[in-house]
């Protein structure tokens, strides 16, 4: 992974020691609240139902065991010993406190890692491929381009506020686990060149975004970008925060319109002096070789017999790993959603166990996912046995990946200042629902995806089946959204009439869930191909019947 | 408790850190020019009126306003006030930016809602006098400059991009 | 009837007005007129160096929150309502809930 050099190091120094002192102004009273409130949020401050919450930057969700075990110790000795692993790849403690930050700030920097730009109207962390340089149907690794994003946009003196926030997500495989349609910029690395797609998102006005461009090459990345940023900081809607995203701009100019000025724009752009050079962009990839694989004997036979052996080991094999780009190798996720306990959410102590099984068996490289998992991109298959048992001593084997249960939810009314209803509670209900894991197997794929307001941190329009709270005088209802996908084929679901009160919920899901097992052609369609098969309607009426 | 640091009387401090004074005069649209210059005119009217006027102009730049506008005039402007009405409305950092990359050499002026905290950045897009609420602007403007040494983009000031720096160490 | 809340500038912890100043435990709450406790908003909503984000919860009943605000109040009071993450607040106090669940 990426290494930092000295003007790396010195750049995170210098900018805790801005933090540091704007904290110190508005202790003493010399910033006020108001002014304060967007400087915080630039080093990933919010203010929550509760307490303070530090949103800490796991760039394109990258992480290596000694930063897993930072995050750990910050867990235990600045908070309440556990953290929360977000859909944007990165991670949150609930109770911090103001006075110190500068001191968590020090120590994420100890190991390359701060809270830049995790909140604010600028550009965010760049999100990926959680299998980046590991799937087989990659071309291009994202995590260099991702990288180069990250420093360019580090800091960036005209970007810093935007009208709104910005989020740029890169893949470069044929499938697209990176959803880059739903992002304010969206690239999908091609052998000739980037697509860029743009004004796609989420939140009250969900869009796909547009491919504005083709065939861009990588040298030329970082000025396109800057074009496309100028157009949006010069023109976006800034006299309504709901009307403010890209994608709003983008659908009042008419995506050509829009694409016609980002080309005039960088046509005046000085490309020389704002494209790094090829150098830079070797240098950067260095840091991104395969591990040093192991050539360990595989023993088919010793596997095959495990898995046969120990039912709930092959369970996890099958539904918890992924192919690798070497036959001897695997991806393995390790799922943060056991069953009855909020999505996403890791202790101190198994964050400990995450990095020595990575340190043990895994290169010491970890990764977050957008379904709010821990990823293994490269583990030898010799020992995955050794693997899920340490993982099941720390309650982490939770065999459900990509099934009904692993669900997206967002910390919702538990923790957000924002929020309409609580997501956690009713997520870990309907986990409950479904706990009996040879009926999640039966069900196979099926993405559940919980937010608690129309801002969307739980991606509930890209769920197969999309959860969104509502508030109707004070009670929480929710609404049920139906055919939404994040994949390469990329759907927004659509609301199925009137909301239901968090009791119903779980019934309800359980009624369409069985519907599609009576309705599947075989036990190769998915969810999601059968609703698109037989059309959301007839799903929605089972959806709605009385229990 | 201290005081809020943004209640202190707006000074005009330079890029060089001198506190100086403002010898401008801002026209309201229906005050005619006198002999009282010089004068910082509204965008509408600058654009309207400058064709037909001689000697050297301010103009009031507000976000929203398109600044390649100005460009056929820029012989006669020596000063651009951008307007910040709130600190975190960023337009004029782009206004700013796209005054430099077009060549233009006067001063471009901050005012309005310019805070000790975004000096930095506007540094970079190439402001040089700012109209800052602070008390002690000297200070603000050399804090701002000296907070950073490494700067990973390149943009309107001197500093040169960190991959220029990692590239010229190289060869 | 109203409630004071506001959260402690330093740690960010949610704070309740008592009788004997701000308080981490709701149950404490004053219940203050409409008057007196328009007062004490504008009085605490400009010392930003000790509280930040004060306001009133309206009461429908002398211990109930009015229905808009039900749940949001009743999870700050109490904290997060997920097992793994009770409030220590709460616990210390030896009580489960600060408002009643409706
Ligand atoms: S979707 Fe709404 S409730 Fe959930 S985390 Fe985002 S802002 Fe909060």
């Amino acid at each position: 992974m990426y290494v930092y050099d000295s003007f790396d190091h010195a750049f995170v120094r210098d900018r805790n020691a801005e933090f540091a002192d704007q904290v110190a102004r508005r202790l003493s009273g010399e910033l006020s609240e108001d002014q304060f409130k967007p400087l915080r949020l630039m080093n990933g401050l919010y203010l929550q139902l509760h307490a303070y919450m530090l949103r800490i930057a796991v760039p394109y969700g990258v992480l290596s065991s000694k930063q897993v075990r930072k995050l750990a110790h910050i867990a235990r000795t600045y908070d309440r010993d556990f953290g929360h692993f977000t859909t944007r790849q990165n991670l949150q403690f609930n109770w911090i406190k103001l006075a110190d930050t500068p001191k968590i700030l020090e120590e994420l920097a100890e190991v390359e890692m701060h809270a830049l730009q995790t909140s604010g109207n600028c550009i965010r962390n760049t999100t990926t491929d959680q299998f980046a340089g590991a799937a087989r149907d990659e071309h291009e690794d994202p995590r260099p381009w991702a990288e180069l994003i990250r420093q360019w946009s580090s800091n960036h003196p005209e970007f810093t506020f935007l009208p709104r926030k910005f989020k740029i997500a890169i893949t470069g495989a044929d499938r697209d686990r990176a959803a880059v349609r739903v992002h304010d910029i969206g690239l999908h690395a091609k052998p000739e060149g980037f697509d860029l797609y743009v004004g796609g998102g989420l939140g009250r006005t969900p869009s796909l975004g547009h491919r504005i461009k083709t065939g861009l090459k990588g040298e030329q990345l970082l000025s396109y970008l800057e074009a496309c940023l100028r157009v949006y900081n010069r023109y976006g809607r800034r006299d309504n925060s709901y009307k403010a995203r890209i994608k709003i701009l983008v659908a009042a100019l008419g995506p050509d319109e829009y694409a016609r000025q980002v080309e005039e724009e960088w046509e005046s752009l000085d490309k020389a002096a704002i494209d790094a050079p090829a150098a830079e962009i070797v240098r950067i990839r260095s840091f991104f070789p395969d591990p040093d694989f192991k050539d360990a004997k595989f023993d088919r036979v010793a596997y095959e017999r495990a898995q046969t052996a120990d039912k709930a080991f092959a369970r996890w094999v099958k539904n918890n790993t992924l192919a690798h780009k070497r036959d001897d190798h695997v991806s393995v996720t390790i799922s943060l959603k056991p069953v009855g306990l909020p999505p996403g959410d890791a202790s101190s102590a198994q964050m400990d166990v995450m990095a020595d099984v990575a340190e043990q068996y895994a290169y010491s490289e970890l990764r977050v996912s957008h379904e709010q998992n821990v990823i293994l991109p490269h583990v030898p298959k010799a020992d995955l046995y050794a693997l899920y048992t340490r993982l099941d001593a720390a309650n982490l084997s939770t065999a459900n990946g990509g099934k009904i249960t692993d669900m997206i939810a967002c910390p919702g009314l538990d923790y957000c200042s924002l929020a309409n209803a609580r997501s956690i509670p009713l997520a870990q209900d309907i986990s409950q629902r479904f706990a009996d894991a040879n009926l999640t197997d039966k069900i196979g794929d099926l993405q559940i995806k919980i937010s608690g307001c129309i801002n969307a941190c739980g991606h509930h329009h890209v769920g197969h089946i999309g959860i969104l709270g509502v508030d109707k005088q004070g009670i929480e209802f929710y609404q049920i959204l139906l055919g939404g996908r994040a994949d390469e084929n990329a759907a927004l679901g659509v609301i199925t009439g009137k909301g239901l009160p968090a009791e119903a919920v779980p019934a309800a899901i359980e009624r369409v869930v069985q519907l599609y097992l009576q309705l599947r052609t075989s036990d190769s369609e998915r969810f999601i191909d059968a609703v698109e098969r037989l059309g959301r309607n007839t799903f929605a009426e089972a959806l709605h019947e009385p229990a | 408790m201290s005081l809020l640091n943004s209640s202190h009387t707006p000074q005009l401090v330079t890029t060089d850190g001198e506190i100086i004074p403002d010898g401008w005069t801002l026209l309201a649209d229906e005050e005619t020019t006198g002999v009282d210059g010089p004068y910082v005119l509204g965008f509408d009217r600058a654009l309207k009126e400058l064709d037909g006027l001689n000697g050297h102009y301010g103009i009031r730049v507000n976000p929203g306003d398109d600044v390649r506008l100005l460009l056929p005039f820029i012989e006669k402007i020596t000063l651009i006030e951008v307007s910040f009405p709130g600190y975190r409305d960023g337009r004029g950092y782009s206004t700013a930016r796209i005054l430099r990359e077009e060549g233009y050499t006067g001063a471009i002026r901050a005012v309005g809602d310019v805070l000790r905290d975004q000096l930095f950045l506007m540094l970079r897009c190439g402001f040089s006098e700012f109209l800052v609420k602070d008390k002690d602007p000297v200070q603000a403007i050399a804090a701002a400059k000296s907070r950073f040494s490494v700067f990973y983009q390149g943009a309107a000031d001197t500093n040169r991009p960190v991959w220029a720096l990692r590239h010229t160490v190289e060869s | 009837m109203k409630l004071l809340t506001a959260n402690r500038l330093t740690d960010g912890l949610t704070l309740w007005f008592s009788a004997a100043g701000w308080s981490e435990d709701a149950a404490q709450a004053a219940r203050l007129d409409d008057d007196a406790a328009e007062a004490l908003l504008t009085e605490w909503k400009a010392r930003e160096t000790e509280v930040v984000g004060a306001y009133l919860i309206p009461l429908s009943a002398a211990d109930a929150p009015v229905q808009r605000e039900h749940v949001r109040e009743f999870v700050r009071a109490n904290g997060p309502t997920i097992g793994q993450t009770a409030d220590e607040i709460a616990r210390l106090h030896g009580r489960a809930d600060i408002f009643q669940e409706y």
